[in-house]
């Protein structure tokens, strides 16, 4: 029975992962843009999941992660004939070394997890409110330093040059491995003793449950799925520091909440979802044929559009559209099941 | 060691010594400062003077976790329940907690959702519990760190009468076979008399009285506090 449950709780958001991933070989490849952008959402809405989920500990400073994951493959997979041009003021080592496009994605989630780790030893004692302002402080202060710190990057310029190597396999690699981490984790004993920590802090430490500790572990772990996360978007996608601010802040946090933020599947689900409703309406700020007819949105419409569902759901469902649950088998088809078998 | 909240005093110079193999009751009216010392000894309070050890070593300033891991346990007045997580899980995370290894604590789980009665729920959501069973669960957890000392704030609230004697067999379990301390507070006087080595009586945060079950039941000022001078002079 555990088994089960927990095969299906890998199996369900995999499976949709790979849909999507066949969706995206049947479509125009502008539309595959989007599929190959909904699964980097999906790798980057896991690892909000794998930590705020969990946890219960709301935060606004994991597209830092992303960021800096985003800087790390960006500048080490550029090649380096092209680094002074676009870099002139780059440090010397990060100027010299270019590596391929898979040590740079593993180069990505190492120092996501570093950069998670300084920021998570100070921040990982504060919970509610405080933890939220505390992270969205790390936010800016990671926004500020990657704009105007020539040195480590392009500063205001957009990372071009860089190997354009995620398509649909590479993103389709990247959500599942965040996806199976994400399932590794919470299937984990530190996975339980973390959300033991947010149920209820007081009974958790009561049974010698470390709750500064689990949670600067999975705020870690987090970090090297969101810098993961950071490479695959900058391998697909010319970017800049505004790649990763209030915008991606925003769009990634709604996804988890819509989906249910209390589950891997609703993690996927909802990056899923959202992806969907937003990349249609990117397309129709643009102007769009629906059944004939040319819809063409207003400049701005797909946020206030997802800010309004972001709305809905928390008053009408306010644990996601999965209710915050994994995916399970109806209690009557497991019943109609064993019955069958046991016969 | 006392506490003390702006000027009002909870608990003024009390010494408690729980020994292992033993069970301590606490006792005393409501407002007698029973709860304040069990999250001073636990701590999740800090005395405002004075000093806790456990076996030897001073943990005044220890965290909560740090003392759980360290072999005290203890349970909560009203539900701690780790509400999404199983039944099973919430055993099983108790005893992750204190360092048990994953296949060990799922069996250490097992057996202790049977020997209080809980293996039928093992897999419901915690929050589906009766008031009954989420005591119980209370003690699987606090049980499942193997302590060797335990503190049990009102483990018989809300059980009914019926499954008094189970309680009373998994606590006399816990001194006898684990070599246990048991600090067991509750109103359930029955329950203390019965099963309690010793009782230490507290009343407007002082140490009242201490003594065995008989000392106690013969003890005037124990009546009076819990009765009305003026009842025990009739």
């Amino acid at each position: 029975m555990r088994r089960a449950r927990a095969a299906l709780e890998l199996l369900a958001p995999v499976l949709l992962v790979v849909l999507v991933a066949l969706f995206g070989t049947i479509v125009s490849s502008s539309t595959q843009t989007y599929v190959v952008t909904t699964l980097v959402n999906v790798a980057i809405v896991v690892a909000l999941y794998l930590f705020i989920g969990n946890s219960g500990v709301l935060s606004f400073g994991h597209i830092s992660f992303v960021a800096v994951g985003a800087w790390t493959a960006g500048i080490l997979s550029m090649p380096a004939s092209e680094k002074p041009a676009i870099m002139p003021s780059l440090v010397g080592f990060l100027r010299d070394t270019t590596v391929g496009n898979v040590p740079s994605l593993a180069l990505a989630a190492a120092v996501g997890a570093a950069y998670a780790l300084l920021v998570g030893l100070p921040l990982m004692r504060l919970s509610g409110l405080a933890a939220g302002i505390a992270t969205f402080g790390v936010l800016e202060i990671t926004h500020n330093v990657l704009r105007y710190w020539e040195k480590i990057g392009p500063g205001l310029n957009t990372f071009s040059a860089v190997p354009e190597t995620t398509g649909l396999l590479q993103a389709c690699v990247g959500a599942l491995i965040a996806i199976v981490v994400a399932f590794a984790y919470q299937w984990s004993r530190y996975g339980r003793m973390l959300r033991a920590t947010r149920e209820d802090p007081a009974a958790a430490r009561a049974v010698g449950v470390s709750v500064y500790g689990q949670r600067l572990l999975a705020f870690t772990l987090s970090g090297a799925v969101a810098g993961l996360a950071g490479g695959l978007y900058v391998h697909l996608l010319p970017v800049n520091a505004e790649s990763f601010y209030l915008d991606l802040t925003f769009i990634t946090l709604a996804m988890l909440v819509i989906g249910g933020a209390t589950s891997l599947w609703g993690a996927v689900v909802g990056a899923v979802a959202v992806s969907a409703v937003d990349s249609f309406l990117a397309e129709a700020e643009n102007g769009v044929n629906v059944f004939g007819r040319t819809l063409d949105l207003p400049s701005g419409t797909r946020i206030v559009v997802v800010g309004t569902l972001m709305a809905l759901v928390l008053i009408l469902r306010p644990a996601g559209l999965t209710g915050g649950r994994e995916l399970r088998v109806p209690r009557a088809l497991r019943r109609s099941v064993l019955t069958k078998f046991s016969a | 060691m006392s506490r003390s909240f702006e000027g009002v005093h909870a608990l003024r110079d009390v010494t408690l010594e729980l020994r292992r193999g033993e069970i301590l009751g606490l006792i005393g009216p409501n407002g007698a400062g029973k709860s304040t010392l069990v999250n001073v000894l636990s701590g999740f309070d800090l005395p405002s003077s004075g000093a806790i050890e456990l076996e030897g070593r001073d943990i005044t300033r220890w965290r909560p976790s740090r003392r759980g891991r360290a072999g005290l346990a203890r349970t909560f007045q009203h539900s701690h329940a780790f509400r999404s997580l199983s039944v099973r899980e919430n055993v099983e995370v108790a005893a992750l907690g204190a360092g048990t290894p994953p296949r060990a604590a799922r069996e250490r789980a097992e057996e202790l959702l049977a020997a209080l009665a809980l293996s039928a729920n093992a897999d419901a959501p915690a929050d589906a519990l009766a008031q009954g069973d989420e005591r119980r669960l209370g003690v699987a957890r606090a049980l499942a760190t193997s302590p060797r000392f335990v503190l049990l704030d009102e483990p018989a609230a809300g059980l009914p009468e019926a499954e008094l004697p189970a309680l009373s067999e998994v606590v006399r379990s816990v001194r006898d076979d684990r070599e246990a301390g048991v600090l067991l507070i509750d109103h359930n006087m029955g329950l203390i008399m019965e099963i309690c080595d010793r009782i230490h009586v507290l009343d407007q945060g002082r140490t009242l009285a201490e003594g065995s079950p008989a000392d106690i039941r013969a003890n005037l000022d124990v009546a009076a506090a819990y009765l009305g001078e003026s009842a025990v002079a009739e």
